[in-house]
């Protein structure tokens, strides 16, 4: 194990800046094949939603495919979002032809937090160093640690999708 | 070289992985794996669900052996040797009191658990058996979510990955030869630190006034102020902020017993350092 902090502890603050966080993890291209490795065809389904009845907010408009493999529906798929702490986390949600939960993907993930940083020297330490520095490589990567990231309401933008599901889509010829 | 990166939610959070991996339908089938892995770990520790291992120990009577599934066993193992270190700061049991406060829900069918019980009650026998020497409730709460990701980290290296990072909602462990940089939070999700990490784990708890019980005292833990630990595990680095929480200065002992440091920063007194020297 190693563990070290990259800045000198205790040091008062200089600057105030602000940090952004977001990861893209999947397309929804990837996340379709990734679901269904079977699809000859994804088609897209225009379906009237009464959003009161569902219980979603105004505006609510998740995109919805109907999932085939040659002439029988093998699925069906959808890409949402829903509210993170702040900002939007996008999400796809993979059902069998029966309605079942077979995946479920964050595909992008963003945040912004105010943030003061305590030390100029600190960020200028990150922002100098070139690709054959350890700690730089995976800039491009980096993690966020102490983000207990509520996911409730990504469970009730999947509850409301099983409603869609099962009250508009399930009845389909 | 092939990075791969998903997340999902389990454990009550976002659970996202990346790995790098020399063949990427491996890494694919890797990363599945992995999720798999944790989705049994919060299935069998979830203090919420009526057919967890939790759930099924809150329904036997005292002195009657049990058996659970063995990382269940494993987990309960952990608890008792931090609970020990830590003179029972950190005690599985306070989920009584977490009920009775409203901070977990009421269990549907469950033996009336006995008001004095404590860590000490739990009795671990071979065969995966555990004896509960007085009705008692366990949650796994502070511990479940590293020892997830220790499971997720271990199956990953099975499947050949090079580097792999496992984010369980803060608590986290890399492996890999490369280190890696962690951003660090404090309280107000403000991010004004980072670490490097290299083969080792690294967990983060926030103390928001009640969230969090003394387990010998059974008071609210109202430090106000942020723990990191670091830590060769994510079991014990997740179970060890409790005890920094709960303990301060006293979770000397237990840093020590675990090889974990640990950083506490609230805003009179900014960061402190314990356990072994950084």
């Amino acid at each position: 194990m190693r563990a070290r902090w990259l800045l000198p502890l205790g040091v008062g603050a200089t600057t105030v800046a602000q940090v952004a966080y977001a990861v893209q993890y999947l397309s929804v291209e990837q996340a379709q094949r990734a679901a269904f490795a079977n699809a000859t065809r994804f088609e897209p389904v225009a379906a009237t939603i009464d959003n009161a009845a569902l219980g979603a907010p105004e505006g609510w408009r998740p995109l919805i495919w109907r999932v085939w493999n040659g002439e029988a529906t093998v699925g069906w798929f959808f890409e949402d979002a829903v509210i993170g702490k702040s900002e939007p986390i996008t999400y796809s949600l993979a059902l069998d032809a029966a309605g079942k939960i077979t995946n479920l993907e964050i595909l992008e993930y963003r945040e912004s937090h105010g943030g003061e940083v305590r030390l100029a020297a600190w960020r200028k330490q990150f922002s100098g160093k070139s690709s054959a520095d350890p700690v730089a490589l995976d800039r491009d990567i980096r993690n966020i640690s102490g983000a207990t990231l509520s996911c409730r309401h990504l469970a009730e933008g999947v509850h409301r999708l099983l409603q869609l599901y099962a009250h508009v889509l399930a009845a389909k010829p | 070289m092939n990075h791969v990166r998903r997340a999902r939610p389990w454990l009550g959070t976002i659970v996202d992985i990346r790995i790098e991996h020399a063949d990427s339908a491996r890494a694919e089938r890797a990363i599945e794996a992995a999720f798999a892995e944790i989705a049994t770990v919060h299935r069998l520790m979830s203090f919420h669900a009526d057919d967890s291992d939790l759930a099924r120990l809150r329904r036997a009577r005292a002195g009657e052996r049990l058996r659970v599934n063995a990382r269940t066993h494993e987990v309960l193992d952990w608890s008792l040797r931090i609970a020990q270190v830590s003179d029972g700061a950190f005690d599985p049991c306070v989920a009584t009191m977490q009920v009775a406060r409203g901070a977990l829900p009421l269990p549907k069918s469950a033996v009336i658990p006995d008001a004095q019980a404590s860590w000490r009650d739990i009795e671990l026998l071979d065969g995966e058996r555990v004896r509960l020497r007085r009705p008692l409730w366990i949650d796994l709460g502070g511990i479940a979510k590293g020892y997830a990701v220790d499971r997720a980290i271990a199956v990953l290296r099975a499947h050949g990955a090079m580097q792999a990072c496992v984010n369980a909602g803060g608590d986290l462990r890399v492996c890999g030869a490369r280190a890696q940089r962690i951003d660090v939070r404090s309280a107000g999700d403000v991010v004004r630190d980072a670490v490097e990490l290299a083969d080792a784990a690294f967990a983060t708890s926030t103390s928001t006034g009640t969230q969090h019980l003394h387990g010998a005292s059974k008071l609210a833990i109202d430090a106000g102020g942020t723990v990191n630990v670091a830590a060769p595990t994510c079991i014990v680095a997740d179970a060890l902020t409790k005890v920094v929480l709960a303990a301060g200065k006293s979770a000397r002992a237990a840093l020590c017993a675990f090889d974990a440091q640990a950083w506490r920063h609230d805003s009179r007194r900014g960061w402190q350092s314990l356990g072994l020297a950084a």
